[in-house]
């Protein structure tokens, strides 16, 4: 049962609609207009300082964590120096957008376009990024759907793990700021090498001072409010956040209530700094139980109270809006930022380290319905029965939470990227489905890599199928290719060519947020920065890995070759003339071939027919896409990971052989084709139990849908626990489960007002169903049911 | 030599309501009973569509694929049907094959059989689930096309065997759910098979659709599914006269 305070809270997260605050742009803008010719880390510094001191400080009823990144308990912000140039052409249609819309009065779109938008125009990374890039590159990056960066130039980047553990708990931002000061004092402007050191040790002592600023305002108002409260109880709740907010961050946290609110101003001055996707939580029930620990045995707290404040840190994870493009949304569609947090799992010694506070965190997203944080489970083969039971229960409530993964094969693809071993078993998730390590600077998504125009171009003389464009490498049209062998080699050379096209695109990317948009805020959560005195974003990390290219459509180019090879040669039903002509009309008029095309063995069924090509086709992306290096010399990555791709993807791609239809979504991950995994669960999980998971460093992912019935009885718990621990001694890496029946979704899409908190997995994370747009509400309500487990 | 053949119309993987754990059940094609309810009347026998021949070898490689969802899971293979002694050969071959692997093997079968063909393979399994579908040998007749006498006999020689035993009653209403009927299957079971347990399974008309398609219209009967009351009240019945019932659902 939700507390009072936690309903209520609920209701306004479920029933409002966020909205867009300008405060954090005007005073960034301002702040900017004051340090002109300043070093740009300086001056990004001085906006956040800046930010902290200015920003409308607001605490809502019966609040136990408090601050806010805006003036609405929803907010979204902009991040201007990143990009404007869409808020502006989009701004208008804000309320009406079919994926995540927003609200935004008129008066803020008038102050954006007369004293915001000016000041940026020709300064931010945007149009930097636009007016860099290879034309031949652009032409498959820039808002095409074949390729996509754009969260890399429009956005901030996001995607780290603040260090709790060794950085920020043990010192907190007196320490991070007298440590700065203590390095800065040793360094001599007249040597070059220190020059950069000296700025980033003065950003360090600015962003210190923001953050505690902010939290001291926070303490302040929270002795305002508690001056004028007339309930005592509440009146005592306010003192002691206003007792806390004067502690916390400034100073180690020393009770459960300390490290959350702790948590929640590194997280907020994150969002406050740049606006990030997937600023994770990492392992939360490992750094947070011993203060757990020590208030329950001090008697201080009791389960249903840290129950209820882990509650009320799940609201603010979810309250404050991830404010993105519509083209963002479409891939990273349901107001998702991507905070995951990781429970359960061996510690760095080995051992299993799953504790109360673990089965709290299953709880709170249990009671609480929120999408965030992203929740990921590590199940290793000692994790103790009653968490394999609490993640059943979790998962049959039908969320599509948690996220399940793998403790072993985590670690393997770890130590796969050169980390020490000890390093690599204290892996958490980011954003969607990575495995990553807190002391890591990487870009865990940057580029999406649509395989279905790769099999496209090979198969239409390198041209798209619905625009007729030349943006492939093949010359030769369909009907002059004489093997199988020789059609696939085509496919693997444009496959190798968008590779090629992602990382002049990431390279540029990266350099460019060296050059404009460093990072000192969040620079100070990461271990290394302070070591080095450098920058996250200029490799100040301990460890620096490689951007991730994420391929999409796995399963259904695996498909596609599959067709084309029993079709046209194993079993001569057809010809290359005859294929083309039916890709080119979309199937329309060769039903029958169509019907033959569908009868091929499809991915996901455990068929090595087809899965062998979808070996083959992940093993390429790995070695290829690890040729090239970033501007740091690391090694790129690979994934196959979800987030909602597969749809925007889908829609630019035509008919492919294996009849799915133009436009129609691809797949996501290592998933099978939405309805074509019809053996079993079993089966699913052994096709993609057979892809190389540990080469793909940048994570991988398998949805499955199963019947909600089928896990009510204790009996089906176990059992799909049991599958679950199959699976991974497989050697896969991750499986999610949608278990809501087809009927409540339908229901849902005619009534939303009665299930607005039915959240579903879209892919890698959980959202609400009703804040999808009817297209992906489809594309989830067809994925394939398994009714016989 | 000559390959060991047998007909199927499914293995379906992922089965969790045929005994323990995840397991795989092979259904096969064949059966002498006609029971009036029957929810699979493509297994009556092998001329349709629904059934395929395969090799010994085919079901040994598709079942080694899910092995490892048994072992993680206690599960294993369950034999259906139809009934799946009918293809007796086949089934010897399937549960000797399997034996040597050590999987868990159970078997949904009537128990209209020859016990003494099948006794080695019998004492192979892990697990017998069986039917008892009236205690009326006359009303057995009309309703399976086969009088329950060999039935009967079977079960008292399983009883014998130390082999965990369920004894399932598809439960259908003004046929079989009347208390006398009830009372004297307990009564039966308790003197000759004293340590099964019973599992009351409501008749459902999920397999109806089949009739039409198989071109069987004329042998589909439509009986009524007992409400839950009366599953409750029988399920009541049966503990109160001392035999313990059970629920794999």
């Amino acid at each position: 049962m939700n507390s009072q305070r936690i309903e209520a809270a609920r209701q306004s997260y479920i029933n409002e609609k966020p909205s867009i605050c300008v405060e954090r742009s005007r005073i960034w803008t301002q702040s900017h207009k004051k340090t002109q010719g300043q070093a740009v880390e300086l001056r990004r510094a001085q906006a956040f300082l800046d930010t902290c001191r200015e920003l409308p400080v607001n605490i809502y009823e019966g609040e136990l964590i408090v601050g806010s990144s805006g003036n609405y308990r929803k907010t979204g912000i902009l991040t201007p120096e990143f990009s404007w140039t869409w808020v502006d052409r989009e701004m208008d249609s804000f309320e009406k957008r079919p994926q995540d819309p927003y609200t935004i009065s008129e008066e803020n779109r008038n102050y954006l376009r007369k004293e915001i938008f000016p000041y940026w125009q020709g300064q931010s990374l945007e149009e930097a990024f636009l007016s860099q890039v290879p034309e031949d590159t652009a032409q498959l990056l820039i808002d095409t759907g074949i390729l996509d960066n754009d969260s890399k130039w429009r956005q901030a980047i996001g995607e780290i793990t603040p260090d709790y553990e060794d950085v920020l708990f043990p010192q907190g931002y007196l320490g991070i700021k007298k440590r700065a000061q203590d390095n800065l004092n040793t360094l001599e402007a007249h040597k070059l090498e220190d020059l950069e050191k000296i700025n980033f040790y003065k950003g360090q002592i600015l962003i210190s001072d923001g953050i505690m600023t902010l939290a001291q305002r926070y303490s302040d108002k929270a002795r305002e409010l508690a001056d004028l409260e007339e309930d005592p109880k509440r009146k005592e709740e306010l003192e002691n956040i206003s007792y806390i907010c004067s502690r916390v961050p400034a100073n180690p946290p020393e009770s459960f209530q300390e490290a959350l609110q702790f948590v929640w101003f590194v997280q907020l001055s994150a969002i406050l700094s740049e606006n990030p996707l997937a600023m994770n939580l990492g392992r939360f029930d490992q750094y947070v139980y011993p203060y757990y620990k020590k208030d329950i045995e001090a008697g201080l707290i009791d389960r249903d109270k840290a129950l209820e404040l882990v509650q009320a840190l799940w609201i603010k994870l979810s309250e404050w809006v991830w404010t993105i493009s519509s083209n963002t949304a479409n891939y990273f569609a349901g107001y998702n930022q991507f905070q995951n947090l990781t429970v359960g799992g061996r510690t760095r010694s080995g051992k299993d380290g799953t504790n109360e506070l673990s089965f709290i965190c299953l709880e709170a997203t249990k009671l609480t319905k929120t999408h965030q944080p992203g929740l990921s489970v590590r199940i290793h083969p000692d994790s103790p029965e009653e968490f394999m039971m609490a993640v059943s229960e979790l998962v049959s409530t039908g969320n599509g939470f948690p996220a399940i993964h793998s403790d072993q094969a985590g670690a393997q693809m770890l130590m796969q990227r050169g980390y020490n071993p000890v390093d690599a078993r204290d892996w958490s998730n980011c954003g969607c489905v990575v495995p990553h390590f807190r002391k890591t600077g990487q870009w865990t998504s940057a580029v999406n890599v649509n395989f279905g125009s790769a099999l496209e171009f090979s198969l239409n003389a390198g041209k798209t199928r619905l625009e007729g464009k030349k943006l492939g490498v093949t010359d030769k049209a369909l009907e002059d290719f004489e093997s199988f062998e020789e059609i696939k080699e085509a496919f693997l050379l444009e496959l190798a060519n968008l590779i090629k096209h992602s990382v002049i695109g990431s390279l540029l990317a990266q350099k460019l947020h060296t050059e404009m948009v460093p990072r000192p805020f969040i620079s100070s959560a990461v271990d290394g920065c302070m070591d080095k005195g450098q920058d996250l974003s200029k490799g100040g990390a301990k460890y620096n890995l490689g951007p991730v290219l994420t391929g999409i459509g796995l399963g259904v180019v695996a498909n596609g070759l599959a067709a084309v090879k029993e079709l046209v040669f194993d079993k001569e039903l057809t010809s290359l003339e005859e294929l083309s002509r039916a890709l080119e009309a979309d199937w329309q008029g060769y039903d029958e071939l169509r019907e033959l095309a569908l009868a091929v063995p499809k991915y996901g069924n455990d068929k090595d027919y087809v899965d062998d090509l979808a070996i083959e086709i992940s093993d390429f992306f790995y070695e290829e896409t690890n040729k090239y290096t970033d501007i740091f010399g690391s090694n790129f990555n690979t994934a196959f990971m979800g987030i909602s791709n597969y749809v925007p993807t889908g829609k630019v791609v035509g008919a492919l052989p294996c009849g799915r239809r133009a436009m129609a979504p691809l797949t996501e991950g290592v998933s099978p084709f939405v309805g074509s995994d019809v053996t079993s669960p079993t089966a699913a999980m052994r096709s993609a139990a057979k892809i190389n998971h540990d080469v793909h460093t940048g994570g991988t992912l398998l949805n499955l849908r199963l019947n909600q019935e089928l896990l009510e009885t204790n009996r089906g718990k176990r059992n799909l626990s049991s599958l679950v621990r199959a699976f991974f001694s497989l050697g896969a890496f991750h499986v999610q489960f949608n278990t809501i029946s087809s009927e409540t979704l339908r229901k849902a899409q005619k009534n939303p007002e009665n299930y607005r908190d039915l959240l579903v997995r879209v892919a890698g994370y959980s959202t609400q169903f009703v804040n999808l747009s009817k297209e992906m509400q489809e594309a989830i309500i067809a994925r394939t049911q398994h009714q016989n487990f | 030599m000559k390959k060991t053949m047998g007909r199927i119309f499914n293995i379906q993987h992922f089965s969790v309501h045929d005994g323990q754990g995840i397991r795989s059940t092979i259904f096969l094609a064949g059966c002498p009973l006609r029971c009036r309810w029957c929810a699979n009347p493509e297994s009556w026998n092998f001329d349709n569509s629904y059934v395929r021949e395969v090799s010994l070898e085919e079901v040994v490689e598709e079942i080694k694929r899910n092995i490892i969802f048994y072992r993680h899971s206690g599960g294993g293979i369950t034999y259906s049907g139809g009934e799946p002694t009918y293809q007796k050969d086949f089934l010897k071959a399937m549960v000797d094959y399997f034996y040597k692997l050590g999987l868990d093997q159970a078997i949904e079968t009537s128990g209209y059989f020859n016990f003494e063909e099948l006794k080695e393979t019998i004492e192979k399994l892990d697990f017998i689930f069986t039917d008892l579908k009236h205690m009326d040998p006359v009303k057995h007749k009309e309703l399976t096309g086969k009088s329950n006498g060999l039935i009967l006999d079977n079960l008292k020689k399983i009883g014998k065997l130390n082999i965990p035993i369920v004894i399932r009653i598809p439960l259908i209403e003004d046929i079989n759910d009347h208390e006398d009927n009830l009372i004297k299957t307990a009564e039966f079971i308790k003197s000759h098979v004293p340590r099964a347990q019973i599992e009351l399974l409501a008749y459902h008309q999920l397999g109806n659709y089949k009739y039409d398609k198989l071109g069987l219209s004329q042998y589909k009967y439509v009986f009524k599914t007992p409400s839950e009351k009366r599953m409750m009240e029988s399920k009541g019945l049966l503990e109160n006269l001392g035999v313990e019932t059970v629920k794999f659902k």
